[in-house]
């Protein structure tokens, strides 16, 4: 039997969620170089096959490694850690308020007498508290026990919370500024 | 030894023999064919020394004109010239007939899929583009001496799926290889080389990042590149397929109509006469301050205005304006800022308009590019990628990864569209989703694909509708079906579905919403052929014969490469296949071919799947000894 190998295996990488960006973009590169298509044009249909087949799955592991957030759930999925159902309820009721004290941030920017400083607050705030999360979520992850871990998860899905507002506020302000 | 046997006299190709192959601009207004000999690229001309093919093609009752033949009859017949053929296909003809309301073609066919009529019956946009594939190809292989093993083409980055099939259909029926369909951007980027810049750049700077305005014809498309040692990664893509010189002649059109107090409908020929006398009018605002419009009304009465650059300024001012919004987004989906950029590549006619160049210089705050001729900069790339595709430089070490346009979906509840596939996800890509039934019992599930941003189906664009049938009946909630989306390196889609549950597999059927069925397809080559006076049949097994080669050379350099990975049992197994093919391919038997092909296609799936692991594995021990 052959095991297929994770992506991180598949990168050459130690499977931790701190990663060098550099090294990964050149090693993502370096792959591509042996395995697309392009390198295949006069190969057999087979190997053309197969070489989109993993071309592909370099470009997803490249993608699902690249960003911090699809990362660290990849890295939990490896290490067994079962992610909450996305439609699952957070019980963290100080973190709901939050979040709803964040959505009236947004809806109040339109009429904000200075639209360009209100947006620039809003984005200022979300940063703020995601690189905080952020920098728990690292720590959990490098620390790898059980508690940890289940914390981690609980903490992903917290900052896929401020994901969703930051892509709401960029929907805004290409809508005002339009 | 069975590869003694294998390569017979007459049979196995010199190695490093050179191939002929092109690189085709398939542009709104104009075309280009360009190849590289002896080392450098080139564009090809005509027997008039001409390289520029204006996008036109005229229906006469026996035979077609292409190019400038065909553009001169533009005006005296118009219902029988078709121009900027680009702009039809791959689209429905409500779509058309909003964008373009003043075109003087007779629409007829259905909805989803119009034909013009012409005086040669119904003729579809992609046939009309597919008559000027054939002319370049043509004026190709009588340049070069010979046939072509193939051709890149170039498309816009922001060419939808259907657009893109098109375009490969219109090859197809013009009887060419396609190696790859190029985005335009990144075949410019290729043609500035501008790879080398980080040898001669500031010392440390390994990459750099570089934006690619491409104002052409029809098309406008913006590309955020990082170049590192011959890798020409695309970080994202923008831009609009119905934007470019065109509009803004329709604008100076409308302008002019309005001075002139003209009432419409005005006749086909004065219509054409206005989009034409507009683009003589913006040509010559280039290089000068103000120009004298001239016309001849239907009345045949003689009109005359003086038109100011700055006129024309404000009339264009808000499609440019459109543009630079076009690069804020692909910036910001790059994640680069306005400065982080190293160069501006200017390309298409359109960027001759110094509004144009002012106002991207200003928004870059740098002075763009354009030492090679926007014209033909597309067409010389491609043919740098055709000449690498074509196996002619074994050792380059260029690379192009490219992204996808628009974000791929599926229909939900509600009219709503799940995104499967993100806009600016580098290809090729396979992305699986799971889906269940909402409905007690339910058997079949339709499939709708939609490509564009916006979250309400009907503001996306339908690629096509497939039911999954065969699903056995459970409640609600209970099927997993797996639908997954592959896109290729062409940018092509190609979605399958399937219940995983029980593991029934159930049939498929997809049925594109635009663009041509196979069916069409064939047919049209078939009439094509009948009008070159080739014959299908001796065209297919010619094909097939072709394909057996090229199967026979690349599986016997890959034994001779890498045959240790296969163990005695497996490479006489192997051998075998490979006889068999080169005995079957001698034959006249084309299906037989096809049959030997695939079984040789079939016994080193395993060698083939191999081979890569073991490339993927020294390509990585080789970075990191790179990296001690």
């Amino acid at each position: 039997m052959v095991a297929v190998l994770n992506y991180f295996q598949l990168f050459g990488l130690e499977q931790d969620f701190e990663l060098d960006s550099q090294a990964l973009s050149s090693t993502f590169q370096t792959l591509q170089k042996a395995v697309h298509p392009d390198k295949f044009a006069h190969a057999s249909s087979q190997e053309q096959l197969m070489a989109v087949q993993k071309s592909s799955t370099i470009n997803d592991a490249y993608q699902t490694l690249k960003a911090p957030l699809s990362r660290a759930e990849y890295l939990l999925k490896v290490r067994g850690v079962d992610m909450p159902d996305e439609q699952a309820t957070v019980g963290d009721m100080q973190f709901l308020m939050r979040q709803m004290e964040l959505r009236e941030m947004l809806e109040e920017i339109s009429s904000a007498d200075d639209i360009d400083a209100a947006l620039f607050d809003a984005s200022q705030t979300l940063d703020q508290e995601y690189l905080s999360l952020m920098k728990t979520l690292s720590a959990e992850l490098a620390e790898n026990s059980e508690l940890s871990n289940q914390s981690a998860s609980e903490n992903l899905r917290k900052l896929k919370f401020y994901q969703k507002l930051n892509i709401e506020l960029e929907r805004l302000e290409e809508q005002l500024l339009d | 030894m069975a590869l003694l046997q294998i390569a017979e006299p007459g049979q196995s190709t010199v190695p490093h023999e050179h191939k002929l192959a092109a690189g085709i601009d398939l542009g709104t207004t104009n075309s280009l064919v360009a190849s590289v000999q002896s080392g450098m690229p080139k564009t090809l001309l005509d027997d008039a020394g001409r390289d520029i093919l204006p996008s036109v093609v005229h229906y006469q009752e026996s035979g077609t004109l292409v190019g400038d033949d065909a553009k001169a009859l533009a005006v005296s017949e118009p219902e029988n010239t078709i121009v900027s053929a680009k702009r039809l296909i791959g689209r429905s003809l409500a779509d058309i007939k909003a964008k373009y309301p003043t075109l003087p073609y007779q629409f007829i066919g259905d909805e989803n899929h119009p034909d013009i009529n012409t005086r040669q019956g119904a003729v579809n946009p992609v046939q009309v583009s597919a008559e000027i594939l054939k002319s370049l190809n043509a004026r190709a292989e009588q340049a070069l001496g010979g046939d072509l093993t193939g051709v890149v083409i170039t498309v816009p980055a922001y060419f939808d799926d259907a657009q893109r099939q098109s375009t490969k259909d219109a090859a197809a029926i013009a009887g060419l290889n396609v190696l790859r369909l190029l985005n335009e951007p990144t075949a410019a980027a290729v043609a500035y080389g501008l790879d080398s810049m980080s040898e001669t750049g500031e010392e440390g700077a390994k990459e750099g990042i570089v934006a690619v305005y491409d104002l052409g014809g029809g098309t406008f498309d913006i590309s955020i590149l990082r170049l590192n040692k011959g890798v020409f990664e695309v970080l994202a893509t923008g831009g609009d397929s119905a934007l470019g010189g065109d509009d803004f002649d329709l604008a100076l059109v409308e302008h002019l109509v309005e001075q002139a107090g003209l009432a419409r409908p005005l006749s086909n020929s004065l219509e054409r006469q206005l989009v034409e006398q507009a683009c003589v009018a913006k040509e010559a605002l280039t290089n000068n301050d103000s120009v004298t419009v001239n016309l001849t009304l239907d009345d045949n009465s003689q009109w005359q205005t003086e038109l100011s650059r700055a006129t024309f300024d404000g009339l264009i001012k808000g499609l440019v304006s459109k543009t630079l919004r076009a690069c804020r987004r692909a910036l910001k989906d790059a994640d680069i800022d306005a400065e982080q950029v190293l160069e501006v590549v200017m390309v298409g006619g359109s960027t001759r308009v110094p509004l144009v160049r002012a106002e991207v210089e200003k928004y870059f705050n740098k002075t763009p590019l354009t030492s090679i001729d926007p014209d033909k900069v597309v067409a010389i790339g491609a043919a740098i990628q055709a000449d690498i595709l074509a196996g002619n430089k074994p050792d380059n070490d260029m690379l192009l990864l490219d992204v996808t346009p628009l974000s791929l979906g599926l229909e939900t509840m509600g009219g709503l569209v799940e995104k499967v596939i993100p806009r600016n996800t580098t290809i090729p890509v396979a992305k699986a989703q799971e889906f269940t039934t909402f409905k007690d019992g339910q058997t079949a599930m339709a499939i709708h694909v939609l490509q564009g941003e916006r979250e309400l189906v009907d503001d996306c664009r339908s690629l096509a509708r497939f039911e999954l049938r065969g699903i056995p009946a459970m409640t609600a909630g209970a099927a997993h079906i797996r639908v997954t989306f592959k896109v290729d390196a062409d940018g092509l889609l190609a979605v399958t579905a399937m219940e995983k549950s029980t593991g029934v597999e159930a049939s498929i059927e997809v049925k594109p919403s635009f663009g041509l069925q196979e069916d069409d397809i064939a047919n049209m080559i078939k009439a094509s052929m009948s009008n070159a006076k080739e014959d299908i049949v001796a065209r297919m097994l010619k094909e097939q014969q072709v394909e057996a080669a090229r199967v026979l050379e690349s599986v016997q350099a890959a034994l001779a490469a890498d045959g240790n990975l296969l163990n005695d049992q497996e490479r006489q197994q192997v051998d075998e296949t490979l006889k068999n093919l080169l005995a079957t391919s001698q034959s006249d038997d084309t299906d037989a071919i096809e049959a030997a092909i695939e079984v040789v296609n079939q016994a080193t799936a395993t060698f083939a799947e191999r081979r890569m692991d073991a490339s993927i594995k020294v390509a990585l021990s080789g970075q990191s000894v790179d990296q001690i």
